[in-house]
């Protein structure tokens, strides 16, 4: 029981910096973005391809992800359907995965 | 915020250098070197600047989106394909369709993300040398004595430099800020939404052919354009004057910029492409010449007819001795059988399955609503007909 409750501690401790960095990128999506206009090559968008990435892989392997395909993104590449790689194994990630369709 | 100094000290320094540098240029020139229109102007040469050295990167998202005239037919059938849909899932699937588009043509209308990105440490960057100058003027700056260039005594000038009696490093929501501040930071931020505005209502408005104009994400756009200005006046009461100055220069650039493309290189089937090819027509007849209408190219591929297949034995030219007859009658007897089959009733057929794989999303326009372009299948199976 104890053990239990340790490892759900653990699991919500682990999740915190992705839900910080999720919490960010949602106010980069409703506050900053609309300022530029639609201008990612990509489908999804960086914003939306950095949410699904840090929701999938957790913030570490979620934040590396992104900032790879921040620079992909830029002026000499094609853009086109670019999604974010499906989850590891569950035993990997300790923290939330999402569904790997969409 | 010492560790966001550290990161952006490199970049905060040459802020400071090329604003210093303009300063004294104009000062040379004859403007008041202790008042606000030469240190105002100082923050404009920033952006010249910073946006001169970005201009081969516009250049090259130009060149890429000249091939926006090929996909013009196919885009239009992905928009037909999706009309009067709502549901997130077809939007979706639309947006993932139009991108293939893009990428399968080798261009794109979108100016990709890194520049934004390469250019928001010197907007930060800016806001930090701004919001560190009263400190370096008074000398309690905890980093250094100056920045770069910046000099207490250069900072204590540019402290008391106004425009219209405002401080280029006061904002709004500082303690005790006077009416004077208000007042150019609620200019400022009209300008700013003003010029944000104009620029995006022309790229969707006239750039953009009708049927974009249509659907929910065109809707969706068209409501960020109007919660703008209540966007930038959040954001903007926090800001140092100067920094505003900063952003509204940048938009007119972005404006000048996008007003080029819109008149050189309109999107195709939009309304700046209607009155690019009057003016074309106007200057001709002028001249005396009447242009002939450009068509664009479509690559289609052959529809029809396919050839149908041989059989190998059949391929070979026709034996002439008369000691293979036998065998030749005997391998030409089963086809005469099985070509008296009827072609399946193709024409019945098809446009129920094309409209079955159309829901389905992943089909080609035009390859086979078409009755009269089905043609009979060679049946790999052949019945036996006795």
């Amino acid at each position: 029981m104890t053990r239990q409750r340790l490892v759900t501690m653990l699991r919500f401790v682990a999740a915190l910096p992705g839900r910080a960095l999720l919490l960010l990128l949602r106010g980069y999506q409703l506050f900053i973005s609309p300022m530029t206009g639609p201008s990612c090559r990509y489908y999804p968008s960086c914003s939306q391809y950095a949410v699904i990435a840090v929701q999938r892989h957790g913030a570490v392997r979620g934040a590396l992800l992104a900032g790879w395909r921040l620079l992909r993104c830029n002026p000499w590449s094609a853009g086109g359907i670019d999604d974010v790689p499906p989850a590891r194994s569950h035993k990997h990630s300790l923290t939330h995965v999402a569904s790997p369709t969409s | 915020m010492s560790w966001f100094d550290g990161l952006l000290w490199p970049i905060m320094v040459v802020v400071a250098w090329i604003m210093v540098q303009f300063h004294k240029v104009l000062a040379w020139l004859g403007m008041d070197p202790a008042g606000g229109v030469a240190w105002t102007l100082s923050i404009v040469g920033l952006v010249i600047v910073i946006r001169i050295i970005l201009i081969p990167l516009f250049f090259k998202q130009i060149r890429a989106s000249r091939g926006m005239q090929l996909l013009a037919p196919e885009m239009q059938a992905i928009q037909k394909k999706y009309k009067g849909k709502q549901d997130p899932a077809s939007r979706e699937a639309m947006s993932r369709e139009t991108m293939a588009l893009y990428k399968k043509h080798g261009t794109n209308p979108f100016s990709s993300c890194l520049p934004i990105l390469l250019q928001s440490p010197i907007f930060f960057a800016l806001f930090r040398v701004l919001y560190s100058m009263p400190l370096i003027a008074a000398g309690t700056y905890e980093r250094s004595p100056n920045i770069g260039p910046i000099t207490p005594a250069v900072a204590q000038e540019f402290e008391s430099a106004t425009i219209f009696g405002a401080p280029l490093s006061g904002y709004f929501l500082q303690p005790g800020a006077d009416i004077n501040i208000k007042i150019v930071t609620v200019i400022l931020i009209v300008a700013m939404s003003a010029t944000t505005f104009f620029t995006q209502r022309q790229l969707t408005m006239k750039n953009m052919p009708p049927s974009a104009l249509q659907g929910p994400m065109a809707q969706q756009q068209k409501m960020m354009l109007y919660a703008l200005p209540v966007i930038f006046a959040i954001s903007g009461v926090n800001f140092p004057i100067g920094v505003l100055i900063y952003w509204t220069t940048t938009n007119v650039w972005s404006m000048g910029q996008q007003f080029y493309t819109i008149r050189r290189m309109p999107a195709p089937g939009s309304a700046a492409e209607k009155a690019f090819k009057e003016r074309k027509a106007r200057k001709a007849a002028a001249k005396g010449i009447v242009i002939e209408e450009e068509k664009p190219v479509i690559e289609e591929k052959p529809r029809g007819q396919r050839p149908q297949p041989k059989r190998k034995d059949r391929a070979k030219p026709r034996p002439v001795d008369g000691t293979s007859t036998g065998a030749e009658a005997s391998s030409t007897a089963e086809p005469s059988e099985t070509s008296v089959e009827k072609p399946r009733p193709a024409a019945g057929q098809r446009p129920k399955s094309s409209g079955a794989s159309g829901a389905s999303g992943a089909r080609k326009p035009s390859s086979g609503a078409k009755p009269g372009a089905a043609r009979p299948k060679p049946s790999p199976k052949k019945k036996p007909t006795k």
